[in-house]
């Protein structure tokens, strides 16, 4: 291929990335200027959260349960006989609350919550739903995409809180069951570990991750193109899209936490 | 009145309208016919701001619609009811939700308003009984929904009505129905509409003017009378296909 060619194709490529970040943009605008109308969505985003949260809590509990689990076989096994088994508990507590609550939480409700929204708010653009929504004088921001993200934001604080408390539950049945140490040195370590910074850590990344979800989810459903498979291709999007956006914030949030705590 | 001047529009590549002058006065029906895919429906997408325009101009009351800020074009769309080719209804809200869309936000918070009353007329008015309210538009057959779309279009009786297809799926009496009452917004609120159809019978009917739309221009334009008339071959092959037909054999 001659090299105007490649640049031509590069060039595309860099426009349609800008054009994606544009309209990202003029979106998340939108969405913060809708956000204070509360009183026109509250009802649509508490049905939102209800969903979410009932949609998500038993697999959220079983993912909560086996990574705390994991996390005490893993630092009971390396720990060698110089150190106290009580680290256990430190080190399900500190996993848990600061890292895998949150994010596997994240991640389960972007395969259950972001591929529906996604799908339903791809079906709506593609059989006109939105433009109908737009012709009768309604705003789909505020509409479609303020209720879910309100939603969303709403029901990850107790997803979190229940994923962090069964994955330090599932950690300590695993410790004194498996592991040679008592309920005391868990509870020991636990309480070692834990301070107060590290569980507002936890509760400030579940709002930060439930508006991620739901913003992405609807950013993407809304740019659906193309009938029924494109409807299925914006689905599986908004979870990859999903997914990797958590993953960059837990990345950038991980050092601004260990600047306060 | 709604003005529609030397309209471009290019869709993927595709010139989809090529110039297209559009009038529609005051209290007249102005019907659109043209072969599949020649762009009638993106020529009404237009009128409500779904579409920009390349070139050219749209205005609704001597106000640009391309041109409108967020309020202006809020306020015009206010006059305007639209009936998507495919229904559009929003799966997620019954039927009775469905047509209370077509009222203005917050309008039935004003006392002096009876919303159930509105719902259950215009359902009337499309021949559903009330007994369809509570169900999702999935569980109504491609007519009825076509006859829900209708009844949340005309719920609000808006000035300017845009009709893309409305009887197309519908079996003759109920199509009849359904061009009756078109005829009888008109005459009742005196509103402005913009038909897209196939349907030559109804066209005539209903017509003040019928607009050919063809390789992206209006190929012809006048009332149904002058167009049955005129000489022009293509346009008499295209008012009736049934000569049409006749003539290939
Ligand atoms: N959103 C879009 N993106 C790209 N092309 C489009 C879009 N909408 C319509 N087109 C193209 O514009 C042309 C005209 O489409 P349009 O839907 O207006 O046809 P139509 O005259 O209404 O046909 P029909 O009678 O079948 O409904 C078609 O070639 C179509 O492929
Ligand atoms: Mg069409």
């Amino acid at each position: 291929m001659s090299v105007s060619g490649w640049l031509q194709r590069v060039g595309r490529k860099v426009l349609a990335a800008v054009q994606h970040a544009g309209h990202f943009g003029i979106l998340l605008v939108a969405t913060m200027a809708a956000l204070p109308q509360i009183r026109r969505y509250w009802p649509a985003a508490v049905g939102h959260a209800k969903r979410i949260g009932v949609d998500g809590i038993a697999l959220v509990i079983v993912v909560g349960g086996l990574s705390g689990s994991l996390l005490a076989q893993q630092t009971g096994y390396q720990l060698s006989n110089a150190l106290p088994m009580s680290l256990v508990g430190s080190g399900v507590v500190a996993g848990m609350l600061t890292e895998l609550g949150p994010v596997l939480t994240a991640i389960v409700i972007a395969g259950r919550t972001g591929a529906g929204i996604g799908a339903e708010l791809g079906t709506m653009k593609v059989t006109d739903q939105i433009d109908a929504l737009v012709t009768l004088g309604r705003d789909p921001v505020v509409e479609l995409v303020a209720p879910r993200v309100v939603g969303g934001i709403i029901a990850m604080i107790p997803l979190v809180i229940i994923a962090n408390f069964v994955g330090i539950f599932a950690g300590w049945f695993t410790a004194v069951s498996v592991l040679p140490m008592t309920t005391a040195e868990y509870v020991q370590g636990a309480r070692s570990y834990y301070h107060s910074a590290a569980l507002i850590f936890s509760l400030v990344k579940a709002p930060i991750f439930g508006f991620t979800i739901t913003f992405v989810a609807c950013y993407i459903g809304l740019r659906a193109e193309g009938g029924a498979a494109g409807v299925g291709r914006t689905a599986t999007a908004a979870v990859v899209a999903i997914i990797v956006a958590i993953m960059v914030l837990d990345v950038i949030l991980a050092p601004v936490y260990n600047a306060v705590a | 009145m709604i003005e529609i001047r030397s309209l471009r529009k290019n869709l993927g590549g595709n010139q989809v309208l090529d110039g297209v002058d559009l009038v529609v006065n005051e209290g007249e029906c102005v019907v659109v016919m043209g072969p599949s895919g020649t762009g009638k429906s993106v020529l009404l997408k237009h009128i409500v701001g779904l579409f920009d325009p390349d070139e050219g101009d749209v205005l609704v009351d001597g106000i640009s619609v391309p041109r409108a800020d967020g309020r202006t074009i809020r306020r015009i769309r206010s006059r305007i009811s639209y009936v998507f080719q495919n229904s559009a209804l929003f799966d997620s809200l019954t039927v009775e939700g469905n047509i209370l869309l077509g009222l203005p936000e917050g309008h039935c918070r004003r006392r002096d308003v009876n919303c159930n009353e509105l719902v259950r007329e215009a359902l009337e008015h499309v021949n559903l009984g009330p007994e369809v309210l509570p169900l999702l538009p999935a569980e109504l057959s491609g007519g009825m929904q076509k006859r829900v779309a209708l009844a949340r279009a005309v719920v609000g009786r808006q000035r300017y009505v845009l009709y893309d297809e409305p009887t197309t799926g519908l079996d003759p009496l109920n199509a009849s129905n359904i061009n009756e009452l078109i005829a009888r917004l008109k005459s009742e609120i005196g509103s402005t509409s913009v038909i897209v159809t196939h349907d030559v019978d109804s066209a005539f009917f209903l017509a003040d003017r019928i607009a050919v739309l063809s390789d992206g221009v209006i190929q012809a334009i006048g009332t149904p009378e002058e167009l049955r008339t005129t000489p022009d071959p293509r346009i008499q092959r295209f008012l009736d296909p049934a000569a049409a037909y006749a003539g290939a054999m």
